[in-house]
């Protein structure tokens, strides 16, 4: 009994497909999910995610958000993601250098520099997920 | 009657009008389409977040939360999305009556110049204008959504609200006024949400006890928040959409108007032209019924 996995962004639905388990980053650390997991809805981390299809293993940054599991579905709702093969090595460290100056450089206000801790971290999420294989 | 330079000179201008108002038509065209995409696009999130809280909101005590109770109304907080630039007929304008209507006390916060430049011209609170790119990145939202909810949590607003053009069609942008904060019923709210949003696909319904991790009230209150984004985020992408639809149809009707001025014209500066003629050969004819 294969698991619906569907991650949507504000922007466009990233990622939807059946799926034989996931393993996805929360603030509690990571759970890995299988078909017949109980109903569950948890906060998203910064970090990997990791679908598993098959004998294939592909892999997502995602940024916080939440995740719900109900019956078969598992809808992660992030502010961002990318999957593995669009990740932009060279643009995330850019921008990662960018937020990390502008953290240094200026007296920010708190939501700021949250959104560029923010940044930040989905970089390194970005570069984690992509460095793993290299 | 005008002398046929005249006319012509007219003409030309006319003419020139008329191509820069097909050109901002047609750029205004292809960005509502995109807007209007954008606007869809954003709609699987808005199923899901609905679900979520639906989901939540069955298991929470509601009179807990600050989002969620209400409190007596002194100063209202109004998030008012206009456009940076002009040229869209009486889009705007609409917006800026239910301003002049809001005479209660009431914090403003602004998208868009437009808004920015009425609202400091008729002296009311403006608390923050915000730039919005064109694309309108959610990140950029988050900083007015966070900026909002502090000033409502410390208590300087006591609502959220959103005024802006509701995309209603092409051709019929509705200035409206939205409550985002506080969230009167929860329930009730998300019954009205799901039924709107999941008319397509319906899960099976999971009747077991849902867990959470690390705890509701925890993930209902971060969850809340990252509602109120995203509610701004869609407000906003809905104005992009009404405000470049509202240009297009403005700048048909400009088109449309230069070419029906241009008819005239022509038809003004043949006859002119003609009687021109006529004048002409009557001279020519009398001056030889003279000489003969």
């Amino acid at each position: 009994m294969p698991l619906t996995l569907e991650i949507v962004t504000p922007e466009a639905r990233v990622y939807s497909d059946t799926i034989d388990g996931v393993d996805i980053p929360t603030v509690d650390g990571e759970i890995g999910v299988l078909p017949g997991h109980i109903p569950l809805i948890t906060q998203v981390a910064y970090g990997e995610l990791r679908v598993r299809k098959g004998a294939q293993v592909s892999c997502l940054a995602v940024s916080g958000g939440f995740a719900q599991i109900s019956g078969d579905r598992v809808s992660v709702l992030a502010e961002s993601a990318i999957e593995e093969d669009k990740i932009d090595t060279q643009a995330a460290e850019a921008a990662m250098k960018r937020a990390k100056d502008d953290l240094l450089n200026q007296k920010l206000e708190p939501a700021e520099a949250e959104r560029l801790e923010g940044v930040v971290r989905f970089a390194v999420a970005q570069l984690s997920v992509k460095g793993r294989k290299r | 009657m005008a002398s046929t330079r005249d006319i012509r000179r007219r003409i030309k201008s006319v003419k020139n009008t008329r191509q820069i108002t097909r050109a901002m038509e047609l750029v205004a065209a292809s960005k509502m389409k995109k807007a209007q995409q954008v606007a869809l696009s954003g709609r699987p999130y808005a199923s899901l977040l609905a679900a979520m809280l639906a989901a939540i909101a069955d298991r929470v005590d509601e009179s807990h939360h600050p989002f969620l109770v209400e409190r007596p109304v002194k100063t209202r907080g109004i998030l008012l999305i206009s456009t940076d630039k002009g040229l869209c007929g009486p889009l705007n304008a609409n917006l800026f009556r239910m301003v002049a209507e809001i005479t209660t006390p009431a914090k403003f916060y602004v998208i868009g110049r437009k808004g920015a430049q009425y609202l400091s011209r008729t002296h009311r609170d403006l608390v923050a204008d915000f730039p919005v790119h064109d694309r309108v990145p959610f990140s950029e939202m988050r900083a007015i959504g966070e900026l909002m909810v502090r000033h409502f949590r410390e208590g300087s607003i006591d609502t959220i609200e959103v005024l802006y053009p509701r995309f209603k069609n092409t051709l019929t942008q509705e200035a409206k006024i939205r409550p985002v904060l506080p969230l009167r019923n929860l329930k009730e709210y998300v019954a009205g949400l799901a039924a709107s949003a999941r008319s397509g696909q319906t899960a099976p319904e999971d009747k077991r006890e849902v867990h959470f991790e690390p705890n509701a009230t925890q993930v209902l209150d971060a969850l809340l928040p990252f509602y109120v984004n995203r509610e701004i985020h869609q407000f906003v992408l809905s104005a992009k959409a009404s405000e470049h639809s509202a240009r297009m149809v403005a700048m048909k009707t400009a088109k449309d108007n230069a070419t029906k001025l241009l008819g005239d014209l022509t038809l003004e500066y043949n006859k002119a032209r003609q009687a021109a003629i006529t004048q002409e050969i009557l001279e020519i004819a009398a001056a030889q019924f003279a000489a003969a």
